[in-house]
């Protein structure tokens, strides 16, 4: 009995070992590529008619009021492979029955995907609860010179906490919307924080603004206390604002925010709820 | 003045039937309180003076100690400190394994984990520099009793009961031992058990009860006539242990240490002794604010504590008049705790209080004596260490990025310690030490990397910085003492200047984490401190199987602007009288301390009372057959006294009247 044991012990012990190997050896084979959309869900999908594309827009989450990094996927309709090197522009519609109006975007920063996808950001400043979202999304297939238009509807949601405000400047009269871009991952510790600001000038025109000077204080509502060492958002580019914040503990934070325009406060009625 | 090394003290117990009996190893009774301070001498006459009743804890016999302050916050648990210094000053060790606590708050120093049945001495060392590790502070060496090979009973063992009015506490506690020619074990465990206790006035103290549990196993075995190897294992549980002055208690809270050692003695060898050791110990630790009113928000507050570690150590004689004390020792501490804390309908809260770190120390260390004749000699000791300390774990890095900006994560120290003593006799019954000592010790781990760690002694919240300078001490002391057949007089005296002195910083700018925190403090070189102090002894063995044993300490200690240092214990006198009459010894104690008014006001410290104690003991003790009896009773603070200490916290008062009964049993 012991020499059966010890007989089985082995064996298991050659098996194991084997499949071990076994499995190495076929990982080594496989030479399809990896998803590159893998992590990401997908938000709108169609046909770019002319350009013989289809469209397909990723997000990290599903739509949101508020700034949302967008991933697209170009696939050529005959060859089924991703179209790497396209011209893109995006053009945000809300449908409101008596009227409609754009949002804030940025189209690609470069005709070249990066790991097939190319990234952008539509900042929407309303839910679908008010009308019917698309995103028309015109393409230039490089390769082929053909163009072509999808319009593709979404479902934009308002989250549990607004990652977004806007306001009227007492200076201009003129509609600023700000939004919170999410970073790649929370730490408690020092975390890049990052804002977006659009100025309204029509119905169809969202500019980045760079005129604004932005304090903040983070807090924890539940506890009372803030934290230290904070770095206020200074523009960078294309009305992206880049600071630093302290989350000395996990839980919900709020982002109280005070902006400026020269020596005039014309903001500071707003805040920002984070949970992580 | 480390001239006495270790003594080998005989068992002289309370009652003489250990030696009647026929066995060395009674329970409750210390070999030795070895005081590598001025006290050395006269230990063998003040031992019972320390163990004021059977019942009394390690921490209860410490107190009695002048050269050792008691911070204390509960009813257990109180921590040691050495003369004027504080906790990251001082070195807490057990049988010479370093082992750290798994509270932030320090409710759990290493002295609550051996008890004194379990205790075979305690070597305080506070002059000169330290051999077992770097500090500026001094030594507190717990002991550990080892098991007797070659008794001439191959079974002994005791038993203890006790109850005590005050806390309505309970104290149980057994020993048993085999002894068999080349090998021994010997077993023992305790239970204590205390309800919230009456101070002096009649108030109750609410949470200040506590319970827990604790057992020790160590088994020799003799390897050949000088070399002996040894096992040891300590196992501690606290299932609630209240701390009235803190806003939480101990929930639960576990300790399991474990060594194996080899030994040698052999006096006529010229390696006279060695010993090698390898150990592990952990802590775990978990606090408690559910039995507490008005709780602004629930928290669960874990900790952990790992530590392994090896040391070597040899004594070497040189010749007739040389000797030369060896060590060597290695360890690596692994240290986490955390808050987590809860909100109805809000996510739950987490952060890092001691984000996970690791520190790795290793050292070496020699003691060289020498007497250059009959009447004097001179011991130099030197000890340096080399100190890693690192955060182990992304999120612990993370977090550090909220103080600043590149944390420097890993600190590494180089501590160097040096000291000479030159001891002489004056003539046959007067001696005079003098000890001159530099000494070095790294930043603790809440001073490194503590995370608003919650200070209830003055409100703040604590923060920690990584790029603090190394702290040092330039001390001196000086020690006379008279003694003849009857009579011992002892009077030390210290003074030393600690450089770089860490101490929390009020930080206007930053916020509190803590709900009603009045500020944060971040830890600081502080310029110096200088501190002062003496202590006395007087010993008089009267005629009539008479005794009486008399201490007195004085501290003093103040910043470089002058301002008095927290913490520091006014003048203070125990004193004793002991009358032996047949089977029946009476004691009576009387404590006192005056008044401190010298305060810190930064840290919120209040002036302290002068008080007065008293106390009656009386025991019996009588034979039946092989197995001694012996019953204890008396009343502690008879006068039912409502007083504190200075280095109470939380002006919490202590025991009022407490009349205790202990009956011990040993076979």
């Amino acid at each position: 009995m012991k020499n059966f044991n010890k007989i089985t012990k082995t064996l298991t012990f050659a098996l194991l070992a084997t499949s071990i190997f076994g499995c190495k050896k076929s990982d080594n084979n496989v030479t399809t590529n990896p998803d590159p959309t893998i992590g990401y869900v997908k938000i709108a999908s169609g046909y770019a008619d002319g350009a013989a594309t289809k469209v397909d827009v990723y997000a990290k989450d599903s739509a949101f009021t508020g700034y949302n990094k967008l991933y697209i996927a170009l696939t050529d309709s005959v060859t089924n492979k991703y179209v790497e090197n396209a011209e893109i522009s995006l053009m945000p519609d809300m449908n409101m029955t008596t009227m409609s109006h754009s949002a804030p975007f940025e189209n690609p920063a470069s005709s070249q995907a990066q790991n097939m996808l190319f990234p952008c950001s539509a900042t929407f400043i309303m839910s679908s609860m008010g009308g019917t979202w698309s995103l028309g999304v015109s393409v230039k297939n490089l390769a082929n010179s053909k163009s072509g238009k999808a319009m593709l509807s979404l479902k934009v949601k308002d989250p549990a906490a607004a990652r977004m405000f806007s306001f009227v400047s007492p200076l201009d009269s003129a509609k600023y919307f700000v939004g919170l871009v999410p970073g790649e991952k929370t730490i408690v510790g020092a975390n890049d924080l990052e804002l977006v600001v659009y100025r309204k000038v029509s119905m169809m025109s969202y500019p980045a603004d760079s005129s604004l000077t932005i304090s903040f204080e983070p807090t924890m509502p539940s506890m009372g206390h803030g934290s230290p060492n904070n770095v206020n958002p200074v523009h960078t580019a294309n009305g992206h604002y880049k600071g630093k914040v302290n989350y000395t503990m996990t839980g919900t934070w709020k982002l109280a925010f005070v902006l400026s325009k020269g020596a005039t406060v014309v903001d500071s009625t707003h805040y920002i709820d984070f949970t992580f | 003045m480390r001239v006495r090394i270790i003594l080998a003290l005989a068992a002289l117990p309370l009652f003489a039937y250990g030696q009647e009996s026929g066995h060395k190893d009674t329970v409750v009774e210390m070999n030795e309180v070895v005081v590598r301070g001025m006290l050395s001498d006269q230990t063998r006459q003040i031992k019972d003076f320390y163990v004021a009743n059977k019942a009394a804890t390690t921490e209860d016999i410490l107190a009695r100690m002048p050269e050792v302050t008691m911070v204390r916050r509960g009813s257990y648990g109180s921590e040691p400190l050495l003369r004027t210094y504080n906790s990251g000053q001082v070195s807490v060790l057990i049988d010479g394994m370093r082992i750290h606590g798994a509270c932030t708050d320090k409710m759990d120093p290493a002295t609550v984990y051996v008890e004194p049945q379990n205790l075979k001495g305690i070597n305080i060392q506070t002059s000169g520099a330290a051999q077992v590790g770097s500090n500026v502070g001094g030594t507190v060496d717990l002991r550990l009793r080892e098991p007797v090979c070659g008794c001439e009973r191959p079974v002994s063992g005791a038993l203890s009961s006790g109850y005590q009015s005050a806390a309505g506490y309970f104290y149980e506690s057994g020993q048993l031992s085999f002894s068999k020619e080349r090998w021994a074990i010997r077993t023992n465990a305790t239970y204590r058990k205390a309800g919230d206790y009456r101070a002096g006035g009649g108030a109750v103290v609410a949470n200040s009860r506590y319970e827990k549990m604790n057992a020790g196993l160590s088994a020799i075995y003799k390897l050949n006539e000088s070399w002996n190897m040894k096992a040891d294992f300590l196992y501690d549980d606290g299932y609630f242990i209240g701390y009235p002055a803190l806003p939480m208690d101990v929930g639960y809270a576990a300790a399991r240490i474990a060594s194996l050692s080899v030994m040698k003695w052999k006096p006529e060898s010229r390696w006279e002794r060695m010993q090698y050791k390898v150990y592990g110990n952990t802590v775990y630790h978990l606090m408690d604010d559910t039995h507490r009113p008005n709780v602004a928000m629930h928290m669960d507050m874990p900790g952990r504590s790992t530590t392994v570690g090896t040391f070597g150590e040899a004594a070497l004689r040189l010749g007739a008049r040389r000797h030369l004390m060896l060590r060597g020792d290695v360890s690596a501490t692994d240290l986490y705790a955390s808050m987590t804390m809860y909100q109805p309908g809000q996510p739950d809260m987490y952060m890092l209080t001691w984000p996970d770190n690791r520190t790795i120390q290793s050292g070496i260390a020699a003691t060289y004596t020498v007497r250059p004749d009959t009447q004097s000699s001179v011991v130099i000791t030197t000890r340096i260490d080399q100190f890693t300390s690192l955060l182990t774990t992304q999120d612990a890095r993370d977090q550090l990025t909220v103080l600043q900006e590149h944390p420097e994560t890993s600190v590494n120290r180089l501590l160097k310690n040096l000291s000479v003593a030159y001891s002489r006799d004056l003539s046959g019954r007067v001696r005079a030490v003098a000890t001159a000592a530099y000494a070095e010790r790294m930043p603790t781990q809440s001073e490194l990397y503590g995370f608003y760690l919650f200070n209830a002694f003055d409100n703040y919240d604590y923060i920690g910085r990584t790029d603090l300078k190394t702290e040092n001490a330039y001390k001196g002391d000086m020690s006379l003492s008279y003694s003849t057949s009857d009579v011992l007089v002892s009077l030390a005296a210290f003074a030393s200047r600690v450089n770089n002195y860490i101490m929390g910083l009020y930080e206007p700018t930053w916020g509190t984490m803590t709900i009603g925190a009045l500020g944060v403090k971040r830890y600081a070189n502080m310029g110096y401190g200088n501190m002062a102090g003496a202590e006395a002894a007087f010993v008089w063995k009267a005629p009539r199987g008479t005794q009486v044993v008399s201490t007195f300490r004085y501290n003093y200690g103040a910043d470089d602007k002058r301002t008095p240092l927290p913490l520091i214990n006014p003048f203070r006198n125990i004193s004793s009288v002991r009358k032996k009459t047949g089977r029946w010894t009476t004691q009576l104690d009387a404590e006192m301390a005056l008044r401190q008014d010298r305060v810190n006001v930064a840290a919120r410290e209040v002036k302290t009372p002068d008080f007065f104690k008293a106390n009656v003991r009386v025991a019996y003790a009588t034979m039946y057959r092989l197995t001694a009896f012996t019953i204890e009773g008396g009343c502690e603070n008879i006068f039912d006294a409502a007083y504190r200490e200075h280095t109470d916290w939380g002006r919490v008062y202590r025991p009022g009247r407490n009349i205790y009964v202990q009956v011990n049993c040993s076979f």
